[in-house]
């Protein structure tokens, strides 16, 4: 292990990384903290990455390993796309693409009392957020933000969902607005919920609008900046013949 | 249980919802047309029979084998064609292991009833011995991906390896005359099967009570539709199986619009078929072509070994016709070959064009390189008869006369090309060794 540890770990960030790789070598890095994300994990001094991705950075102390997977492993705070599944005791059972199903409180709503439960048939798409990830629990979700008010959270009503990669919701998340949105928004009006568990919601007033964004975003995965705009130009060029 | 919800797919009210309305203004979540087509790629694998098929985000496999049986005794002299579909959880989380779905068993069935009630397989010919023996064909459908529209992308996947498979070729001997003897694919040229025709399916789902009809839907849309039917046909547009499961009735003109949609498309998805195992199968010959110079090689030069020593055994009482008829058949080759070495050492002068060389790759133009050569060897030794030769062709006529010429000729360019070849050979070194003597 220890030899592993010889390549420098700043040499690392933005690498792909494989689980079993030695990332940092805390042993040379005292008098820092660090905050550690997704996909890593201490043994004593190394830190070894424990998914396969980009080993990525931020200033001034959070590293993680970026990964795309098509199973969402639930996160606090992270804001996912849930699908209605079972109204039990109290609770909504929700499928957010997890190993277990999350449990969502029929009081998480704002204004919501012991009279007034919201009604949600199953298979309603709903915007929530993750409270709780305690292990050998299920998750549990929110439908309020951390005030306690509703903001963007709730039920999506109409329009369409699909389901992409946790990677390409995290792209589509991204803080300079991801090209792909950014060039359909320039010519077409939409609505759209994006979900860290890999689950896009698109709406519009035309279906046909609803269609193409929905497509366009299926075909950037793998395609880079300038890519996704040539493809959006093109796809728009036909759209409007 | 709790696992099981977790793991299920389900479609929510928005999607079904979208789905629908989009219908109704004649467009497909997947941007496509009602009556277009996913993308069809077709591969095959290394061995003989086997296939792998996407439709759009659909995979299927299919593997075919044979093995010797014993007939039907209602059918004595007709080999038998079974499929057996594996539905593998990895797919679509829906599939249980273990145990056949319902649709596992259907979708074999559909594609059973294609290919065997229309005698696409000729099961005749797999007759070996009569009542004793027949070639059993196993299609093995193994579904990889789950993205709608499985008996079109399994069917596809039976057919291509159904065209690609051979069965190895066995006779029937031993003492009594009823041994069956299996050669191995080494041994003989294994066999193809013959298929008259291919039966295609065509998936088409019914939307709106069977108003709207769309062509191989998608996974989405098959969770939404109300109707299915499967329509098998084959390019001449001939009707093979049709299927229709599902509880929405369908009118009997909107079955006719799906058949005449079906036989239209069934001609262009047969060349997609059609095309790609010819493709196929000429990569699999040319790979056997590859594989030849090694094996030809000494194959061809061991017996030239073995005439070269006949020669010097009869070297003095040398059969002047015969030798000089060789010599002048090799010669004549060579002369072509060092045509074309000439060209080739001009071409490998520049670079850049080297592979524009036409025999650069020809095994047999290598082999009578070796041969030209141990022939230049030998005619030092045989000189002497040479003379006696070139007498005697003189006084057998002008004809023979014009050959030796020619003989001489290329006796001449021979020890040139001779010359050329060790250029080729120390191309590397000469060039620099004579830099070195102008130099010093």
């Amino acid at each position: 292990m220890s030899s592993k540890v010889s390549v420098s770990p700043t040499s690392l960030i933005d690498q792909i990384v494989v689980p079993g790789d030695v990332v940092l070598d805390l042993s040379n890095m005292t008098n820092q903290t660090i905050k550690l994300g997704s996909g890593l994990r201490q043994d004593s001094d190394a830190i070894s990455a424990m998914r396969a991705g980009k080993f990525s950075y931020s200033k001034p102390n959070k590293y993680w390993v970026e990964s795309s997977h098509k199973r969402y492993i639930p996160r606090t705070e992270d804001h996912v796309l849930g699908i209605v599944v079972d109204y039990k005791a109290d609770n909504f059972w929700v499928d957010i693409k997890g190993p277990q199903i999350a449990l969502l409180p029929g009081l998480a709503f704002e204004g919501a009392t012991r009279r007034s439960i919201p009604k949600f048939e199953a298979c309603t798409l709903l915007y929530l957020r993750v409270v709780k990830t305690n292990i050998g629990m299920n998750p549990e979700l929110s439908g309020t933000d951390a005030s306690g008010k509703a903001s963007v959270f709730g039920p999506l009503k109409d329009g369409f969902m699909f389901e992409t990669s946790t990677g390409l919701s995290r792209m589509l998340l991204s803080s300079p607005t991801c090209p792909v949105l950014e060039a359909l928004g320039k010519k077409l009006s939409f609505e759209i919920a994006t979900g860290l568990n890999g689950r896009v919601w698109v709406n519009a007033a035309a279906p046909r609008s609803v269609i193409i964004v929905a497509n366009a975003i299926m075909n950037s995965e793998t395609l880079s900046a300038t890519q996704q705009r040539i493809m959006v130009e093109k796809l728009l060029a036909k759209i409007s013949d | 249980m709790e696992g099981r919800l977790a793991n299920m797919w389900r479609l929510t009210v928005n999607e079904s919802k979208f789905v629908e309305t989009a219908l109704q203004s004649e467009l497909r979540v997947d941007g496509r047309g009602l009556y277009d087509y996913r993308k069809l790629t077709i591969k095959f694998g290394k061995e003989y029979g086997s296939s792998e098929v996407q439709l759009g985000h659909t995979h299927v496999m299919g593997f075919v084998t044979a093995q010797l049986v014993q007939p039907y005794k209602d059918r004595p002299n007709e080999g038998s064609l079974s499929i057996f579909t594996e539905f593998s959880p990895m797919a679509d989380p829906s599939f249980e292991p273990g145990r056949p779905g319902e649709s596992a068993v259907e979708l074999g069935r559909i594609i059973d009833r294609g290919l065997r009630e229309s005698r696409a397989v000729d099961t005749e010919s797999l007759c070996v011995l009569a009542g004793k023996k027949v070639w059993s064909v196993r299609i093995d459908l193994h579904i990889l991906d789950n993205g709608g529209n499985l008996v079109d992308a399994a069917n596809i996947a039976a057919l291509a390896a159904l065209m690609t498979f051979r069965r190895p070729d066995c006779t029937v001997g031993g003492e009594s005359n009823q041994e069956v003897i299996i050669h191995s694919l080494e041994e003989r040229e294994p066999v193809p099967l013959i298929i008259h025709h291919l039966p295609i399916a065509f998936t088409f789902g019914f939307f709106n009570k069977g108003n709207i009809v769309v062509m191989d839907p998608t996974y989405i849309e098959e969770e939404v539709m109300c109707g299915r039917m499967t329509v098998t046909v084959n390019a001449n547009g001939d009707i093979c199986a049709i299927q229709k499961p599902g509880e929405e009735g369908v009118n009997q003109s909107v079955i006719l619009h799906c058949l005449r949609l079906a036989s239209s498309r069934a001609a262009a998805t047969t060349k997609i078929i059609r095309e790609e195992v010819e493709a196929y199968n000429r990569e699999k010959s040319l790979q056997k072509v590859k594989r030849h110079p090694t094996l030809a090689k000494p194959e061809v030069s061991g017996p030239i070994v073995v005439v070269k020593e006949g020669h010097k055994m009869s070297e003095d009482e040398a059969i002047a016709a015969e030798i000089s008829r060789e010599y002048v058949e090799r010669l004549n080759l060579s002369s072509v070959e060092l045509k074309s070495s000439k060209e080739q050492e001009a071409v490998a002068a520049s670079p850049g064009n080297f592979k524009g060389g036409p025999s650069n790759w020809d095994p047999y133009t290598e082999a009578m390189d070796v041969d030209s050569l141990k022939a230049s060897l030998a005619s030092r030794g045989v000189s002497v008869t040479k003379s006696t030769i070139k007498k005697k062709a003189n006084d057998s006529g002008n004809v023979q006369k014009e050959v030796t010429g020619d003989l001489e000729m290329k006796d001449t360019a021979e020890t040139t090309k001779h010359k050329s070849g060790e250029m080729t050979l120390k191309d590397a070194v000469k060039p620099k060794k004579k830099r070195k003597n102008k130099s010093s």
